[in-house]
């Protein structure tokens, strides 16, 4: 069984959630794995910390919640400073280097890989897209969800209208995320 | 102000990269020739008569002044396609735009004419355009789907409007899209408290 718990974390308004239902949607949906989520925001609804847990795994899940992730992507510093300590060893953080710093907390082994998303964003003309830029992110890094898939989960979740925009930011996080895996 | 997110590549359906462009002013001469090359059943559906000198001119002079925006289409450096949006800046419909799309020959059914599309639809919500409106001929099947992909909706028919070469008249329908929604329906997803978001 090949089960991967992951965790995103960030600030309302960041699209925390959109991010984690994709790559849910993704897994479950668009390549026939199993897939959890599990959100969590604060009482505002904008600024405040705002995480969410997706499990992805090739057999049934029987319990949704993320204790320690394999994979934390993270838009906050916040986020970072909150959800870094939970991470397994040998984990792997995928940040927004423009707004989270890393420092010691890393738990052995673990490996941090940043992509500045919110100048891809603002780059591409709308930095609303920066979750689009971190979810391809995370599917060219880690290489659990194929573009294909990853790309019908982002055209079923976001308004009609916003397709190609977001269909570009997808792009462009994921082939970073292609360039940063085959670098590292 | 000038639209952000060009110029960009896209890999069309046949594999093959289009890149998209805000016409400059030097590409007038490539437009036109584009323009002429179209044929003549495409160049009825044209506002003004494309074969008449001076025509480039009139065109870029209007984008100087910022009334058109121009998006070009070019594949290895030759303009395959254009879209247009069309504003006013007086007057009682000065927050509606209008888009107009001609994509050559060789290039149709490859996602071309959806692409200029939304890029025009893009830079129009960008601009401040609150409403984009679009033209289609009864017949223009494949206009008419890129067009309600995007959001617009049938708003207005005006019967037996158009006449095609072989003299047959036509409805034409008007197409709206209140832009304003679109976007303020992404931000909304974003805001990360609603409890079905996550659905």
């Amino acid at each position: 069984m090949t089960k991967t718990q992951i965790r995103v974390g960030g600030l309302g308004g960041q699209g925390v959630i959109l991010n984690a239902s994709i790559i849910g949607k993704a897994a479950s949906i668009f390549e026939g794995k199993h897939a959890t989520l599990i959100q969590a925001f604060g009482p505002e609804a904008r600024g405040s910390a705002c995480s969410a847990q997706v499990t992805i795994s090739t057999e049934d899940i029987g319990y949704p919640y993320v204790k320690n992730p394999d994979v934390l992507v993270l838009m906050s510093q916040d986020a970072y400073n909150q959800f870094v300590p939970t991470l397994k060893p040998g984990g792997l953080v995928l940040f927004e280097e423009e707004l989270v710093t890393i420092d010691g907390k890393l738990p052995a082994g673990a490996k941090a890989l940043g992509i500045p998303a919110t100048r891809f964003a603002e780059e591409l003309g709308r930095r609303l897209v920066l979750n689009i830029v971190m979810v391809g992110f995370f599917a060219g890094v880690t290489g659990l969800l194929s573009f294909e898939a990853v790309e019908k989960a982002v055209r079923d979740s976001v308004p009609k209208g916003t397709e190609d925009l977001n269909m570009r930011a997808l792009k462009k996080g994921f082939e970073f995320g292609r360039e940063t895996a085959d670098a590292k | 102000m000038t639209p952000e997110g060009f110029p960009h590549t896209l890999t069309l359906r046949d594999a093959s990269q289009v890149q998209f462009t805000i016409l400059k002013p030097e590409e007038g001469k490539a437009l036109h020739a584009f323009y002429r090359s179209l044929p003549e059943e495409d160049r009825l559906n044209l506002k003004e008569d494309v074969r008449l000198s001076g025509w480039a001119e009139r065109f870029l002079a209007k984008v100087s002044e910022g009334s058109i925006i121009s998006l070009v289409a070019k594949l290895d450096g030759e303009i395959v396609g254009e879209g247009s949006l069309y504003r006013t800046f007086y007057g009682w419909t000065r927050h509606v735009g209008e888009i107009r799309l001609t994509v050559g020959p060789s290039c149709r059914r490859k996602g071309l004419g959806r692409a200029l599309a939304a890029g025009l639809v893009k830079i129009a919500t960008d601009l401040g355009i609150e409403k984009v409106i679009v033209r289609v001929v009864e017949n223009q099947v494949a206009a008419f789907h890129i067009a309600q992909r995007l959001g617009f909706m049938k708003e207005a028919v005006l019967r037996r409007h158009v006449v095609d070469l072989a003299g047959n008249k036509r409805d034409l329908l008007i197409l709206a899209n209140d832009v304003t929604q679109i976007w303020s329906t992404m931000e909304a997803m974003l805001m990360d408290y609603e409890p079905d978001s996550g659905e």
